[in-house]
């Protein structure tokens, strides 16, 4: 049975729906059924479920930048992570570090986002003029902020230096700047309380 | 909807347990619990959302077909996975142990179990992971950090991000497939 392909293979689609318990109940138990008796898709199933794994794990380690939300911020704190947080109004800028005991740094940018299409992110080093596009980034219209996880990582690497970051929304014909947000980075030192 | 998948030699791996009785076909049984300890876990995540409680869904399960088959209880060879899902069920509806007489069976089946559950849930390579997860697309990364941070469902990182349902689960979809080619990729 092991080697031998499946016949009618559940797509990944209806196995992440199984696993996240979207499905109805008959519906769950059909793929549970199928799954239990047949070896590739239970094998498909493992590679999602490491997938998660290995997502939530990379997440709680802040090892990833991503932009998230305030309320899955707050239960990331809730799980007993260590989250740093700064927020910063349009024009503003922040002294700002991450200490060791740190696993997360959050950067809550504020700006009006009603009837804004598109939403783009540009992370730059004003010094270099080095600049990295972050495009049509998942933000709700009806907030007034967006949460941006920076990379633990590269936070820890990084010295005394500058990072400006400014949100676009983006339309047919143009774009226009909502914001523009500067952060002063320095190592942390403790007691600093930067 | 799907078709029932029933293994072509689970009957016979279970005939050669049931007719080897108390003399016990090891390798048999090995080959059992190597091929069902992934999927019973995965039933055990799935409904207990516990990584503890799954590993011991996988040896109470484990233990309980086993012995069944030794001593005749099970007739119906073919249908060997579907009893042993049921079995699955039947646990985690009861939610408990049979104290003395799981020890003694456990004392039996102790090596059997042990070598079926090693390197059941290999993780994946976390450096390899991240770089995967860096080069996708912004609003992939945001749902799928949402999605298995804690295993919600698509209403709920929708109504988070202000996506539909439907739109979480295609851009989801499409974030998964990236992922794993991405994975896949430069594991080979």
């Amino acid at each position: 049975m092991s080697g031998l392909p499946c016949p009618s293979p559940i797509p990944e689609a209806e196995l992440t729906a199984y696993w996240l318990g979207e499905l109805e109940d008959s519906d769950a138990a059909d793929v549970e059924q199928h799954v239990f008796g047949c070896s590739h898709c239970s094998s498909q199933l493992q590679l999602l479920v490491r997938l998660g794994v290995g997502i939530r794990q990379v997440a709680s380690e802040g090892t990833v930048h991503a932009v998230l939300t305030p309320a899955f911020v707050r239960q990331m704190q809730n799980n007993g992570l260590q989250v740093r947080e700064y927020r910063l109004r349009p024009g503003t800028s922040v002294a700002c570090t991450i200490a060791p005991d740190d696993d997360l740094v959050v950067s809550h940018l504020h700006a009006e986002f009603a009837g804004v299409e598109r939403l783009d992110l540009i992370f730059e080093d004003p010094d270099s003029g080095a600049q990295l596009r972050m495009k049509d980034l998942a933000f709700d219209r009806t907030a007034d902020e967006i949460v941006l996880a920076s990379n633990t990582r590269y936070l820890r690497e990084l010295g005394t230096a500058t990072r400006r970051v400014r949100l676009l929304a983006v339309q047919e014909g143009g774009e226009r700047e909502l914001g523009t947000y500067t952060f002063n980075h320095s190592r942390y030192r403790s007691g600093s309380g930067a | 909807m799907y078709q029932v998948a029933s293994g072509p030699d689970d009957g016979e791996l279970a005939r050669r347990i049931v007719t080897a009785g108390a003399r016990r076909d090891a390798d048999a049984e090995a080959e059992l619990c190597r091929r069902f300890a992934p999927r019973i876990r995965l039933y055990g995540l799935r409904h207990l959302r516990n990584d503890a409680a799954a590993a011991d869904l996988v040896q109470d399960v484990l233990l309980m077909t086993l012995e069944k088959l030794r001593t005749g209880v099970v007739r119906e060879f073919d249908k060997l996975a579907s009893f042993i899902l049921g079995t699955c069920r039947q646990t985690v509806i009861d939610g408990r142990r049979s104290g003395g007489r799981r020890e003694r069976i456990l004392e039996t089946f102790a090596p059997t179990l042990d070598s079926a559950t090693e390197d059941s849930d290999t993780a994946l390579d976390s450096g390899r992971l991240e770089s995967c997860l860096e080069n996708l697309p912004e609003r992939e990364r945001s749902v799928l950090v949402m999605t298995f941070y804690d295993d919600r469902p698509a209403d709920e990182v929708g109504a988070a991000l202000g996506l539909s349902p439907g739109n979480v689960r295609v851009i989801r979809h499409r974030g998964i497939e990236r992922l794993r080619r991405c994975v896949e990729e430069q594991t080979s």
